[in-house]
């Protein structure tokens, strides 16, 4: 029995989504769970998994291909197997799946002709179950199409009718030898249209300090020659200070409101993550609590998440967390002005370690390890008083870092 | 209307008197010294002893329903319990002289006459035979139980049977004679010639009436007495079954060898309340119920009114008027008086009847003074009639715990067997014939000159060079049922088949044209114009072992008839417990062209009720094969024919009809056009409306309909109608019923649940109007038209180009009509 493989409604308000990878190819064989395909929602990446053993019969969308939710992307099953869904039975000529539509411009296109009043005064979609069937079966977003039946209903002629006339997919990569255009990805779309807000409805700066790490990196390599297998980060043990420095300076733990300021009781704390798709900033909720153990557990976890594209879509929303932890240390950046994530009210920037001479021990002029710290705050929540006092806070707990 | 009986003006003009004769009433005199004679002192004590063991088994069920208790048992029997105390000298004087072959019928109070029918044929039955009896009776379940621990007599062992499974039967337990289905109104045990009770007032009547014409018919031994209450006096299916079992055919027309009234005895159980209502006084103008017996036949039906509280005066009545049945002078009336000391329920207050007249009536209680008279005769001490007495106190007591015990006596189990009623509703055998004789006919059948007749017909519609048959040269629908009902009277002695206008006319459409020729007359009859009583003894016939045809002359009578179609020729197969059979086929013909009382389809309302099987063919293969299938079942089967097509010839089964024997299974629809767009299923003769409808689609608006004759109502096999429907996603269903209520809407219905996903628009009922049917000149605005369906198929399910609809919309349209309930 052919297992059809549907697009998943991520939350409420999704109506399609786009394939970003196959990493499976029609005909090849695959095991249940392994990863079938990554698609992303304007606000997340995910992967779907095999749910079975099996042979991929069909694969009904390309990478790229904008899918509505609930649509038919494959068909898995027995090698060879016949999968012509019950509608056409009786014929013996496979069912096609056919692309179709579903991108912004056919929204345009033909929303003026989706509702229909019909003669008791209501606009909604009608759809017979057969043709509602048969958009399911093969992909369609009956909401789309007009509806030949009486009173406007949607019937099965009207499906066969698009099926047979497909409206062209998204517009497909154009190139040129000049130059080549790319379509923005949703997660691209999302970090354009909330960078720039942030930059237009606020009023960041941006202050830098170094913190000496000789304590932290010597604890570090402490950690690792101690029994635990635990591999504690040097980012580990910085968000670790950062959370005891926000307990000490709640006003940075806030949220900006407009007509209020949120301040938070527990520290959600915000990390970004680099991925494939583009800059994630996924949240340790309540880490206040947590040992360094835990936190380093659960900071590995969120960002492996969202490198595997199946983190929860509610733990990266910028209003989960309270406060943002931004690393650029391990590509060598020495000082940068992060971009808040309203409505928090502040981001810290972790730049690599330096060497610096210092004095030390009186007379003694010495290079000592030292840690790029560029907290960017809002002045419409934080002055710049407070502001140093916190980042001076942050490089205390880094300075005599103990856990 | 017998050509050899000229009525004579002269004669029926002649001016004269009706004289009648005196009607006896309560003329027994003799006393227990008289009858030692007739009676041995065993006999006048075997009575007593009847009478007892039923007043102790109406005590020990007035006892649970009052106090929940008996010999120290307690026990709720939420059920019925019509109790007859007071009734015990009717009931046993009834039965003493019964044979086992003599049936009795009876009402919802007859606890009494189960146990006195029982208790006298046990009495008759040699030891052998009555244990094969319980032996044999649904596997023994029931005798395992009381034979129990028991070392007595095989008689006694019987009694305990009896007392066992009938209370059982009342407690709905699987042991009780019916498997609890039948309770205690309907309880019966046809091995000891104990037929059903019926809860219906006056039902047992014609059902009564149906088994008399089966021991004439079939000259089996035995009479029938058909127990009813007073107050039936004032039912109409009553009348028409005494008015039926004194037609003068039976002492005119028979042959010679079964000439003579019919083997009954409407015994009238006159306890003289129905329910509350006084029937000598209050709701009966009869002064006597006996004297209805003058109004009946120049013999006066026998009448007699008997003391039912004297046991001897009934026994004697009894005598007399079975010896009159066996000298062929029945029917017989007895007006047996007796006195209902209980109420008729136990939530009776007794509201209607004074105190003074039960205290009256029990200081002369059968039992008591019964009783003392044996006393004084000297036939038995009082200390062995108490010993009597204590003994079936005893008995009782122990049955009752047998019966109550739920690990003994358990009820069917349909926690784990949901479908096990659902089984029982149809028997669902395939039997040639229902007795091994050979058929009595007139002739040979080939000689028969239809048969000659139809030898020359054109059987497909169209002649080989394809041009369309002439009406004259045409083999008929009508013939195509001809062909099974004659073929099935050479071939099975038991069928007999009787209506209006059967015999001589042929029927009122010429479908038994031939037959009269065919068949003597016990075979094929004319029944009075009593709707109720020609399906009503249609049951009592079919259930006594033979088979039968009976007709509805239109329809729009089957509510005559309401009853019988509908509370008992559907019930008694599954109330039986399958212990008795149904073959009964019930052809009704559904009319046009003579308005509103002559032209209604009420299939649904025959359709709607669990029990009969029901069909509607519209073509002559259909209508020959599903009537081969009604006449070789054992189950109702209510056969509609359409008048509109009486005259239609073959035009979809390759070949025409065959001239042989063959079967259509009852339940299975038929493609008879196939198409791709939209699909029509249709019952009855809207079958060919549907198909000028599909030529329309074809024609204009290249749309192929696939037609589905339902053929069958119930059974009906569904799949290939859902198969169609996946095909085309759009169904039609048309018939020529009112369309509110229509058996096609139940079919929409189904089609929706086991298609939904497939349908492309909701399936479209197409029924006539919710009016009276106008005259034929107006029936085009009645009943439904070809372009009816294209409207319906325009409006509801897609909309045909070009096509338009002068009418409301529909959507107005069906909530006014539904807001006038028009």
């Amino acid at each position: 029995m052919a297992v059809p493989i549907i697009m998943p409604r991520q939350g409420q308000s999704v109506e399609s989504c786009i394939i970003t990878k196959w990493f499976r190819n029609k005909g090849d064989s695959v095991a249940k769970g392994d990863i079938l395909l990554s698609y992303e929602t304007d606000k997340a990446a995910f992967d779907i998994e095999s749910p079975c053993d099996g042979t991929i019969l069909e694969v009904c969308f390309s990478e790229g291909d904008e899918v509505p939710v609930l649509a038919n992307i494959a068909v898995i099953g027995a090698a060879g197997e016949d999968f012509s869904p019950p509608a056409a039975s009786g014929k013996t000529d496979k069912p096609v799946f056919d692309k179709t539509g579903n991108t912004a411009e056919t929204v345009k296109k033909q929303e003026a002709q989706v509702v229909q009043v019909n003669d008791i005064g209501e606009r909604k979609i009608r759809i017979s179950p057969r043709a509602k069937r048969i958009a399911v079966d093969k992909g369609i977003n009956f909401s789309l199409i007009a509806g030949s039946g009486p009173n406007g209903r949607i019937v099965a002629a009207d499906m066969e009718k698009a099926i047979a006339t497909p409206i062209v997919s998204a517009e497909k990569t154009q190139e040129t030898h000049e130059y080549s255009d790319q379509p923005l990805s949703n997660v691209r779309k999302l970090i354009a249209k909330s960078m720039h807000a942030s930059l237009q409805n606020s009023a960041q700066l941006t202050h830098h300090m170094s913190a000496d790490v000789r304590k932290l990196l010597d604890t570090r390599s402490k950690i690792k020659k101690s029994v635990t297998t635990q591999d504690i980060t040097l980012n580990d043990m910085i968000c670790w200070c950062v959370i005891r420095a926000l307990e000490e300076f709640p006003e940075a733990n806030s949220h900006f409101l407009n007509d209020k300021i949120r301040t938070f009781n527990k520290v959600h704390l915000g990390i970004a993550v680099d991925t494939p798709r583009g800059l994630m900033v996924p949240v340790v909720k309540n880490a206040s609590g947590m040992d360094i153990a835990e936190l380093s557990k659960e900071l590995k976890h969120i960002a492996e998440s969202c490198r595997r594209g199946n983190i929860d879509p509610e733990l990266i929303k910028s209003e989960a967390a309270s406060f943002t932890v931004s690393n650029l240390g391990n590509y060598g950046v020495e000082m940068f002005t992060p971009v808040i994530n309203l409505p928090q009210v502040a981001i810290l920037g972790v730049c690599s370690v330096v060497n610096r001479p210092a004095v030390i021990d009186s007379n003694i002029l010495a290079f000592i390890p030292c840690m790029g710290l560029s907290l960017t705050y809002d002045h419409r929540a934080i002055d710049g008083g407070p502001a140093t006092l916190f980042l001076k806070e942050i490089k205390k707990q880094i300075e005599e870092f103990k856990f | 209307m017998p050509k050899n009986q000229n009525i004579d003006p002269q004669t029926v003009r002649k001016p004269g008197y009706i004289e009648f004769n005196r009607i006896p009433v309560n003329q027994y005199r003799k006393t227990i010294e008289d009858e030692k004679a007739t009676f041995t002192p065993d006999d006048f004590i075997r009575i007593y002893h009847d009478m007892v063991v039923i007043r102790e088994f109406e005590t020990m069920l007035n006892l649970i329903k009052t106090t929940n208790e008996y010999s120290g048992i307690t026990y709720n029997h939420p059920g019925p319990a019509h109790l007859s105390i007071g009734q015990e000298a009717s009931a046993v004087g009834m039965a003493y002289n019964l044979d086992v072959d003599d049936y009795i019928f009876g009402s919802h109070r007859s606890h009494g006459e189960i146990l006195a029918k029982g208790l006298s044929a046990i009495h008759r039955l040699d030891d052998n035979t009555l244990y094969d009896i319980m032996k044999n009776y649904f596997g023994g379940a029931a005798l395992k139980v009381v034979e129990h621990g028991f070392s007595g007599s095989i008689k006694e062992l019987a009694k305990r049977f009896l007392l066992y499974g009938a209370l059982a039967e009342i407690f709905a337990r699987a042991n009780g004679f019916n498997k609890g289905l039948g309770g205690s109104m309907h309880a019966f045990f046809t091995p000891f010639g104990i037929y059903p009770n019926n809860a219906i007032v006056g039902g047992s009547a014609d059902i009564s009436t149906g088994a008399a014409l089966y021991k004439k018919i079939n000259r089996k031994p035995g009479i029938i007495v058909c127990n009813i209450g007073d107050a039936s006096m004032g039912c109409g299916p009553v009348w028409e079954a005494i008015c039926f079992a004194s037609m003068d055919q039976y002492k005119t027309l028979w042959p010679e060898e079964y000439r003579g009234g019919l083997p009954i005895i409407f015994n009238f159980m006159n306890n003289l309340y129905g329910m509350g209502g006084q029937t000598m006084g209050e709701t009966m103008g009869y002064g006597s119920l006996a004297r209805v017996g003058a109004g009946i036949n120049p013999e006066q039906m026998h009448a007699e009114r008997i003391d039912g509280y004297n046991p001897l005066a009934v026994i004697d009545a009894f005598a007399r008027k079975k010896q009159i049945l066996l000298n062929s002078n029945g029917p017989a009336l007895l007006d047996t008086l007796t006195y209902r000391i209980s109420g008729h329920s136990p939530s009776d207050a007794s509201s209607y009847r004074s105190k003074e007249e039960i205290e009256a009536w029990q200081r002369e209680d059968s039992v008591i003074s019964y009783g003392n008279e044996l006393v004084a005769a000297a036939v038995a001490s009082q200390s062995k009639l108490d010993d009597i007495t204590h003994s079936i106190k005893d008995l009782l007591g122990l049955i009752l715990g047998l019966a109550i015990d739920d690990t003994v006596s358990p009820r069917l189990n349909l926690a784990t067997d949901p479908d096990c009623i659902g089984k029982m509703m149809f028997s669902n055998e395939s039997i040639d014939r229902m007795d091994d004789r050979k058929p009595e006919t007139l002739m040979p059948m080939d000689d028969n000159p239809r048969v000659k007749s139809l030898k020359n017909k054109e059987r497909f519609w169209k002649d080989s060079e394809g041009k369309p048959v002439s009406k004259a040269r045409q083999f008929q629908l009508r013939d195509g049922i001809f062909e099974a009902v004659i073929d099935r009277f050479y071939k099975d002695p038991a069928l007999a088949a009787w209506g209006e206008e059967n015999r001589d006319w042929g029927g009122a459409f010429a479908v038994y044209r031939g037959l009269t020729e065919a068949l003597p007359y016990q075979r094929l009859f004319n029944s009075p114009i009593s709707e109720g009583a020609i399906a009503g003894t249609a049951i009592g016939y079919g259930m006594c072992g033979g088979r039968v045809i009976a007709e509805i002359m239109y329809c729009d009578f089957l509510g005559r008839s309401g009853d019988e179609v509908f509370n008992q020729l559907p019930k008694w197969q599954a109330m039986s417990g399958n212990i008795i059979k149904m073959p009964v086929t019930l052809r009704v013909s559904v009319g046009s062209k003579y308005g509103a009382q002559h032209s209604q389809d009420w299939t649904a309302l025959t359709a709607h009720i669990p029990g009969l099987k029901v069909v509607f063919p519209a073509t002559p293969y259909d209508a020959k094969g599903l009537m081969n299938s009604a006449l070789q079942g054992s189950d109702p089967v209510i056969f509609f024919e359409s008048q509109r097509i009486y005259d239609i010839g073959e035009m979809f089964h390759e070949g025409g009809v065959p001239e042989g024997y063959y079967e259509i299974p009852i339940g299975e629809p038929d493609i008879k056009r196939h198409g791709s767009h939209i699909t029509i299923l249709t019952a009855g003769s809207a079958l060919y409306t549907a198909m000028k409808a599909s030529d329309i689609l074809h024609d204009n608006y290249g749309l192929s309909a696939e037609i589905i004759d339902a053929r069958s109502l119930v059974p009906f096999n569904y799949e290939p109608v859902i198969e169609s429907v996946k095909k085309t996603g759009k169904i039609v269903l048309v018939s020529d019923a009112s369309s509110r209520g229509s058996f096609l809407k139940e079919m929409s219905q189904v089609i929706t649940e086991l298609a939904f996903d497939w349908l492309d628009a909701p399936p479209v009922v197409v029924g006539s109007r919710n009016w009276i049917t106008p005259a034929f000149e107006m029936e085009e605005y009645f009943f439904p038209q070809p372009s009816w369906i294209i409207d319906a198929i325009h409006e509801k399910i897609m909309p045909l180009e070009g096509y338009s609809v002068n009418a409301e919309s529909f959507y107005s349209k069906t909530i006014r009509l539904n807001k006038e309930g028009i």
